[in-house]
């Protein structure tokens, strides 16, 4: 019950804030609203009993929303928000879309029979121990390639932005 | 009964840390120096920009302050003494000092200033060189304990401390929480001089009272941080546990406020080349380090 | 109406948020910013079957990391993009990328 109480209370928080995100001129509030968002969804993970994932999605999504607020600040022409641009297109075709990706999800999830409810999750220091367990012997060619990906994903990002100084 | 404890032993080491910090900086030991200034900050006008963002400006000081009490309730302060024991608490620290900085970035676009705007997006340059200093010792500490328990990883020291068999993962690890709590020299969003106080120049009154103790106890949770993960907890000979963590505490916090006026601020970017050409080999060979030794052990 | 599908739903009407904000916006960061949304539903979405219908299988927890991974990879590289193309063009709309050629 106390879980239904949170889990609800965390995804309305995640909804609002989603919803801001678009709502708002202003581009700074908009990336610190996704960060909120996120953060919402991090307390979801922890309602639902995934410590680890909750407290890593906290921590990851903190940085990774600041680092966006100061791109949007680098590319926007209006980041404070106060000139009220228009910065849409199709707004109408967007809005059917979302409507009707949504209402497919929510009535899959009503329809569907979801098999057998499991009561008991292990307790969150089981659940490190097996997640790291499960990280480095069944898992570890997912992790590897993750790792090779990430650096290469690191590599690319850095050469596509970087600019040659042409030495005089 | 606990957790008032709790509160008001950060409340002491925060009032202590501010003591340390303004004889490091007057050379003078002023005990009452904190109540004076807290209340004469209360005091004063709080005055309010021109045109600001309200809601990032209102929120920027009050989630410096609860960053920093989260960050710091996950940390053991004696066998049993703390907040919230949390299975994963080494990351949840993590997580904590992160919210320092999107507060910090939220302080600084709030009040509509250019130099509080600069001193934020700076910050923000900063984290990029530290985040990951911060991070990797932190995972060789772990390793030792087998477990991210704060708890775990005090008790796996009862056989000897951290800083004698991990000594780079100590450096970086005291270096990076002077990053992280914007210690001289590291102390771009609020440098004094460059940025006319940076984030903190456009806050007056309440606000800034709130902003100055977030900013204690961050530099307090930082230092039972190095404590709890490196120095041995509450481990040693005939004194009660939380007396000993309460002086290596101290002594920690008197290291880190200690050279770091009379060193040049270093740059942004300059920072950034050191942490990541310098700092992440020396925190991936730590980890190997560490690796090798329990392993060895193991056997 | 369990905790299960209270979740789902949550998962949902992230996702139709997120793929209205993709679709409607212009500007490169606010279309990551709707697939960001979507990502974050999909991991809503396993975490809720991994505790609900196997809790002893942690490939869903691994799962979770991997998508986070891809989240944070996307940011990376569309920003790096972003940057190049700001260099070159002077602004980052995608109105304007109906051309290959650059």
């Amino acid at each position: 019950m106390i879980q239904a109480i949170f889990v609800g209370l965390w995804g309305g928080v995640a909804i609002w804030f989603g919803i801001s995100v678009f709502r708002t001129s202003s581009m700074v509030r908009s990336a610190l609203s996704l960060l909120a968002s996120m953060a919402a969804i991090g307390g979801m993970f922890l309602a639902l009993e995934a410590e680890f994932l909750g407290v890593l999605q906290l921590m990851m999504m903190a940085t990774e929303m600041s680092i966006m607020a100061i791109f949007m600040v680098m590319f926007m022409m209006d980041p404070g928000g106060l000139g009220q641009m228009e910065m849409t297109h199709q707004k109408r075709a967007a809005g059917v879309a979302g409507l009707a990706g949504g209402a497919v999800a929510v009535a899959a999830v009503l329809l569907a029979d979801w098999g057998p409810i499991v009561a008991e999750a292990d307790g969150p220091d089981m659940q490190t121990r097996a997640l790291g367990i499960e990280l480095m012997e069944r898992s570890m060619l997912i992790f590897e390639t993750a790792g090779v990906t990430i650096l290469v994903a690191m590599i690319a990002a850095t050469a596509v932005a970087i600019t040659r100084q042409r030495t005089p | 009964m606990t957790g008032l404890a709790f509160i008001a032993a950060l409340f002491a080491g925060a009032y202590a840390v501010a003591v340390l910090e303004a004889w490091m900086a007057t050379g003078r030991w002023r005990l009452t120096l904190p109540i004076l200034s807290g209340a004469a900050l209360l005091g004063r006008e709080s005055l309010v920009p021109r045109r600001p963002d309200r809601l990032l400006f209102e929120a920027g000081p009050p989630i410096v302050l609860i960053a920093a009490v989260s960050a710091a309730a996950v940390l053991p302060l004696a066998p049993g003494v703390i907040l919230i024991d949390l299975a994963t608490g080494a990351l949840f620290v993590n997580a904590a000092w992160a919210y320092v900085m999107v507060a910090l970035v939220m302080a600084g676009w709030g009040p509509n200033g250019a130099y509080a705007m600069v001193a934020g997006w700076r910050f923000l340059g900063q984290l990029v060189a530290y985040s990951m200093l911060i991070v990797m010792p932190i995972t060789t500490v772990a390793m030792r304990a087998e477990s991210l328990s704060t708890a775990a990883i005090v008790e796996s020291q009862a056989t000897g401390w951290n800083v004698v068999t991990q000594p780079l993962g100590f450096g970086l690890f005291w270096l990076a929480a002077m990053a992280a709590s914007f210690i001289p020299p590291f102390d771009h969003p609020v440098a004094p001089g460059e940025l006319a106080g940076g984030v903190t120049g456009e806050y007056t009154g309440v606000r800034l009272a709130v902003f100055r103790l977030g900013r204690l106890v961050l530099v307090l949770s930082l230092s039972i941080a190095i404590v709890v993960f490196y120095l041995g907890g509450w481990h040693g000979p005939w004194l009660p546990g939380w007396v000993w963590t309460a002086a290596k505490t101290l002594i920690v916090v008197t290291t880190m406020l200690a050279g770091g006026r009379s060193v040049p601020r270093l740059r942004s970017e300059h920072l950034l080349a050191w942490c990541w050409k310098l700092g992440i080999p020396l925190a991936l060979v730590n980890i190997l380090w560490v690796g090798i030794i329990l392993w060895m052990v193991d056997r | 109406m369990t905790v299960l599908t209270l979740a789902l739903i949550v998962g949902a009407v992230l996702f139709g948020i997120g793929l209205y904000g993709a679709l409607s916006q212009t500007n490169l960061v606010m279309i990551m910013m709707g697939v960001e949304l979507m990502l974050g539903a999909a991991m809503v979405n396993l975490v809720a079957f991994w505790r609900f219908l196997h809790p002893d299988v942690y490939s869903g927890q691994m799962y979770v990391l991997v998508v986070m991974t891809v989240m944070a990879l996307e940011a990376a590289v569309g920003f790096g993009i972003g940057t190049a193309r700001f260099r070159q063009r002077g602004s980052v709309e995608m109105e304007e990328a109906a051309e290959l050629k650059g």
